[in-house]
């Protein structure tokens, strides 16, 4: 059983993380929290040097790998740009990026642009975190419908709506069943990518920061909250990988296994952010420090399409009786 | 995992289902009928060349894949370890004497395990060493061929069906408490043992106290180098590093849920059934964590932080899980076919978890390792 990527996959992943640093890693958020523009400018030329369009992630197995170690990297470094969702992107549309909804689309027939789907009145409206690249933006819901989508200019400046904006959908087909998994998961391998970099700065700091005359590192109830941490990136990063082998082989439960991985990595999120948070005190709220933007741009991952409860809700009831597959399914 | 893992899962489910009763729960309950059915089904093994496979050839095993070993953790604890307390000698007393042995404790010993005809325990413990093992206060003096053994040993699963006792004692004060333990092979009939059984929450037979008062062994009976038993007690650990594969029964009793209710699943609380699929997802996660061990262990880059994050996961599912079986079994109709099986299983599986976060290494102390690994300078 091979529980981790492939060697190339992990090279390139490493790669990416070097071309994303000397491009500006974590500064790249900060310049683009200040002028949006620069989100496309400054991230899109780094992603396309290292050939991350030229991955097919949807028919090639070690394309896909790879493409699931540039997310985690992305993740890592914070990088503002839709990469998973551009890398998702399905081969049978003339689309450049493929994002997953929740709810339901109108019946598909005509294709006018509609500014809102079935939605009862008041309930949320499709939302991705995609305002201001300008690319040809595709929709899926969990039940396989497919929408071509126009972003709207999101409400509010980045620093509280993370570059999310409403989606205005056109309904093309329901032929998107086989999409799905795929855009619930390279998104995971991002959100993977943030536990790992809240992680870091979260045992950098209790190793440097000193309080009683010892560091605080030294202290038990701080080392045990770090391992619920780590442990809980590793599980989510197994899941992950587990994930990515279901749609590779093409598994009629790469759904199944997507949202399993999902639920896992919201919940992983919460923990890690919140153990994050804890350890660094006041100063990780402070602008000045990595977690704080981190902490902040992990939402829109975090909450859409679904958040922890209703991606429960949607593993549930999709498993059915029979339950996802393991050792024992009768 | 390979066919060979496949078929071998197959030939090992053939086997439970013929000589194992599907009400079983352990070896060690109050009807003497399921240690019988334990230690048959040990010879059931042997005779197929299955209790040892893990063993090399040169001592009757097959030289068995660590994927072939994991299948048989899994398949024997899903089922409620009908190997009984034989899994100790086979899994690590065993390697542990081919290792540091004699040849002439490998011959007198490694046979009967492998025929599957010998019960070991493993006296480590101590009222006033329990996580801090090195500071363990059973002494061993020397007397002329051989050895005085003075002590009280507790918590000791299965001493009283044993024959073999795998104890620590101390040999001299040194430094450092690690040093100055020896470990000896002690027969359980010896004049000067005594065994009191515990009254636990798992059952009449499983803990028990051992009390040593001038027990006399022999040189013969010391294993390994004297006053060197912590280097080897080390090595023991190591073997078990993955440890009891818990997330295997979790699991099967979490898929059977379902189908003991039968309709009945759909009226639970759409809450219960949430939790439900997330035990699921977290029997995966642990699965999969114990497997990365087990790869990093083959490619001899495990560190001791790896198995302790998969053991910190696999034995929080193990109480989670058992909480959410209790509530389904609560739940579920006594007209159920098989209801009275699934309120025994479940329950069974709530009083043994309890002691998953205790026994074999607390988790405590596996926070304490993952929390060194981490935190160790770079």
């Amino acid at each position: 059983m091979n529980v981790d990527l492939t060697a190339e996959a992990l090279a390139y992943g490493r790669e990416a993380s070097r071309a994303l640093e000397a491009a500006g890693g974590e500064n790249l958020i900060q310049f683009s929290e200040r002028t949006e523009a620069l989100r496309d400018v400054k991230v899109a030329p780094v992603l396309a040097g290292l050939g991350a369009w030229d991955l097919t992630p949807r028919t090639d197995p070690d394309d896909l790998e790879a493409a699931a170690a540039l997310c985690r990297s992305a993740g890592y470094w914070c990088v503002p740009y839709p990469v998973a969702e551009r890398l998702a992107r399905p081969t049978d549309l003339a689309a450049d990026g493929l994002v997953v909804v929740r709810g339901a689309f109108p019946a598909t027939a005509p294709s006018t642009t509609t500014s809102a789907p079935t939605a009862p009145p008041g309930a949320a409206l499709p939302a991705a975190a995609v305002s201001g690249i300008e690319l040809r933006w595709s929709a899926v819901t969990l039940d396989g419908q497919r929408a071509m989508v126009v972003a709207q200019t999101p409400q509010g400046p980045p620093r509280t709506a993370a570059f999310v904006a409403t989606l205005d959908l056109a309904p093309v087909d329901d032929n998107g069943a086989d999409d799905v998994a795929l855009a619930l998961v390279l998104p995971c391998w991002t959100l993977l990518g943030m536990l790992d970099r809240a992680i870091d700065l979260t045992r950098a700091y209790v190793r440097e920061r000193e309080q009683f005359g010892q560091p605080l590192a030294a202290f038990q109830s701080v080392q045990f909250q770090l391992t619920d941490a780590v442990v809980e990136r590793d599980g989510t990063e197994m899941l992950a990988k587990y994930a990515l082998w279901s749609i590779q082989t093409g598994s009629p439960d790469a759904l199944h296994d997507a949202l399993a991985l999902r639920m896992a990595a919201i919940e992983a999120a919460e923990i890690t952010f919140r153990v994050a948070h804890q350890l660094h005190g006041a100063i990780g709220f402070c602008d000045e420090m990595p977690l704080s933007w981190l902490s902040r741009y992990s939402q829109p991952l975090r909450r859409l399409p679904l958040g922890l409860s209703a991606t429960r809700a949607a593993l549930t009831a999709r498993i059915g009786r029979r339950g996802l597959t393991g050792l024992f399914n009768e | 995992m390979g066919p060979g893992v496949t078929e071998l899962r197959a030939e090992l489910r053939q086997l439970v289902t013929g000589h194992v009763p599907p009400d079983f729960l352990g070896a060690f309950t109050d009807d003497p009928a399921d240690l019988a059915v334990a230690q048959r089904f040990c010879r059931t093994l042997a005779d197929r060349g299955l209790l040892c496979l893990a063993w090399p050839e040169e001592f009757g095993g097959r030289g068995a894949s660590a994927w072939e070993q994991t299948a048989v953790r899994e398949e024997m604890w899903a089922h409620h370890e009908p190997r009984g307390a034989q899994y100790m000698g086979v899994n690590w007393v065993g390697p542990t004497i081919m290792r540091h042995g004699t040849p002439e404790q490998q011959r007198r010993h490694l046979p009967p395990i492998a025929r599957g005809e010998v019960i070991w325990c493993q006296g480590f413990s101590e009222p006033d060493s329990g996580s801090d093992l090195a500071s363990l206060r059973t002494t061993a003096t020397p007397d002329g061929d051989g050895y005085l053994i003075n002590g009280q040993k507790i918590w000791t699963s299965y001493a009283q069906m044993a024959q073999w006792c795998f104890l620590l004692a101390r040999t001299a004060k040194g430094e450092k408490k690690q040093h100055g333990l020896t470990i000896f092979l002690v027969p359980m009939s010896a004049p000067g043992i005594e065994v009191r059984p515990i009254r636990s929450l798992m059952g009449p037979h499983h803990l028990n106290e051992v009390f040593l008062s001038d027990v006399r062994v022999t040189e013969a009976d010391v294993l390994g180098p004297v006053d060197q038993g912590w280097r080897v007690v080390q090595e023991v650990l190591s073997f078990e590093r993955v440890g009891i594969a818990r997330y295997a029964r979790c699991e099967r009793l979490l898929l059977a849920a379902p189908r003991v209710l039968g309709d009945q699943w759909e009226t639970l609380p759409d809450e219960l059934r949430g939790r439900w699929a997330r035990m699921l997802t977290h029997c995966r996660r642990a699965r999969l964590l114990a497997y990365r061990v087990i790869a990093l262990q083959s490619a001899g880059t495990v560190t001791p932080g790896d198995a302790a994050a998969y053991r910190i996961a696999v034995t929080r599912l193990d109480q989670e899980s058992a909480e959410v079986l209790m509530e389904i079994a609560g739940q579920a109709s006594p007209a159920a076919p098989d209801y009275a099986w699934f309120r025994g299983e479940a329950g069974d599986h709530w009083r043994y978890s309890q002691a998953s976060t205790v026994a074999s290494g607390s988790i405590e102390m596996q926070r304490i390792l993952l929390a060194r690994a981490l935190l160790r300078a770079s």
